[in-house]
């Protein structure tokens, strides 16, 4: 179903980890995209239709954090994948949107190209 | 003043004199009232918390009071209710208003006295100024509040900079060009992944223990995912009884494991089918032993023995801090290396050593 490479949303406001995020995620062969906020991040889902998959921090700057960012894109853009990682080691996936994956921070790098391969092959164990 | 009280009410007057005493007295503040809400006594504990003098109060009227302020409408029906028999006042909460002082809430419980003549019946008004109090638990409840927010944030904000140096660390890992360097920003990234482990355990732990079980089993599936590239051929299993210890204690025994863990996996099996490694730890009251057994090619021998590195050298340290010995034997096939620290024996030097 995909054209060519994959396309992965970054939004994370701490530049080092976003930095290091979409090298993780070009390294692992998708092309990568990159938000410091989730407003950044709704405007670039806006300006384009390929995003496969977003990436997102739960505590960032802004009206909107991760969590309320994943239902938005949810609701808006269904089909794309979410993956969020948090400070925080304790938020349940079921404060997600169903099908979404979580990863507590610091997360294993394989651990999350694992969690993008699988989403995107459609497979969501 | 004395002759008009005897002359008016002579029994009323008898009767109310130990009461009277007992309301002056009240170290609760206390009104005695008249059925229609005239003040008999009050004592001195009102007249001081609430700024009324004394000698103004006998004879005038509850809602006359001070300035005015105690000519609350929802106290007034509440005593005439309880006059009647009606109702009872217990816990009422009113707030009483006074110009140019804050408000304050009070607790009110009224009692209607009756000894059978129903025309002389008198009201008891407790009135308890909890405005100080309620503040005071407010405060407390905020503190509370705020220390739970603040130690939030700081749990966050340790994960945040631990995901900062596991983020560099991998990062410089997939750049370097040598396959030596890039193992030992692997390794590097074990060690913080290890540390941050027990930063995840204690975050959801209460007492500030770590329970071992579930860190070694975390530290292991880490370890595994990002080293195994076969979970068929390699495998870690993880037996550890359901001991709990302080988290500077877990930070060591963790870095302990990630270094022997990562050794077996890089040494033992270099082109076996089938291999596994077994973290054990058991302790008994002070005594514990912890081992990372593995059943590959076992460990090199005499001049082809590899000369010990970092990993070697974090575990003699830790293990030396740990007050513990280390044991290295055959496991037939493979290597066995045990750390056992005996309570008893180290009673009398509980001095860490120097790094």
């Amino acid at each position: 179903m995909f054209r060519g490479k994959a396309v992965i949303l970054v939004v994370e406001d701490s530049a080092i980890i976003r930095m290091s995020a979409v090298d993780l995620v070009l390294s692992a062969g998708y092309l990568a995209l990159e938000a410091s906020s989730a407003e950044e991040a709704v405007r670039i889902l806006e300006s384009r239709t390929d995003v496969d998959l977003v990436f997102t921090d739960v505590q960032m700057p802004g009206t909107m954090d991760g969590i309320r960012l994943s239902h938005y894109i949810r609701e808006r853009w269904p089909p794309v994948r979410l993956i969020v990682a948090s400070g925080k080691a304790m938020l349940a996936e079921s404060h997600l949107p169903e099908g979404s994956r979580f990863f507590s921070k610091p997360y294993n790098d394989h651990a999350i190209t694992d969690a993008i391969g699988r989403l995107l092959s459609g497979d969501a164990g | 003043m004395r002759a008009i009280v005897v002359k008016q009410e002579p029994t009323a007057h008898l009767e109310a004199a130990s009461t009277l005493a007992v309301v002056v007295s009240s170290n609760e503040p206390l009104l005695f009232l008249t059925m229609d809400q005239k003040v008999i006594a009050a004592s001195t504990s009102f007249c001081r918390a609430f700024g009324i003098d004394p000698a103004t109060i006998p004879g005038r009227r509850l809602s006359d009071l001070g300035k005015g302020e105690w000519a609350l409408p929802r106290l007034a029906s509440l005593l005439k209710a309880t006059a009647s028999g009606s109702a009872q006042i217990d816990a009422y909460e009113i707030d009483l208003e006074r110009p140019d002082q804050m408000t304050r809430r009070l607790v009110v419980n009224a009692r209607q006295l009756d000894d059978g003549d129903k025309e002389r019946i008198r009201l008891l008004l407790a009135i308890t100024d909890v405005t100080d109090i309620r503040a005071e638990a407010r405060l407390k409840d905020d503190l509370v509040r705020e220390k739970a927010i603040l130690l939030q944030e700081v749990q966050h904000r340790v994960a945040n900079s631990l995901q900062i140096i596991a983020s560099v660390l991998m990062q410089s890992a997939r750049r370097v060009q040598s396959e030596e360097a890039r193992g030992h920003l692997h390794n590097a990234h074990h060690r913080v992944m290890s540390i941050a482990a027990v930063q995840k355990q204690l975050s959801t732990s209460k007492a500030g223990k770590v329970d071992l079980s579930t860190y070694f089993t975390q530290l292991c599936e880490s370890l595994g995912a990002s080293m195994i590239a076969d979970g068929e051929r390699l495998s870690i299993a993880v037996t550890v009884d359901d001991s709990a210890v302080d988290a500077d204690v877990s930070i060591s025994l963790g870095l302990i494991v990630t270094e022997l863990v990562i050794n077996s996996l890089k040494h033992a099996f270099p082109d076996q089918s089938k291999g596994r490694i077994t973290i054990d730890y058991h302790s008994s009251g002070k005594d514990w032993t912890l081992s990372v057994s593995d059943d590959g090619i076992g460990m090199p021998r005499g001049a082809d023995a590899p000369k010990a590195g970092l990993g070697t050298g974090i575990v003699e340290a830790l293990a030396r801090n740990l007050e513990g010995t280390i044991e290295l034997s055959d496991a037939n096939p493979g290597t066995n290396i045990t750390i056992r620290h005996s309570g008893a024996a180290h009673r009398q030097t509980d001095v860490p050593a120097a790094e």
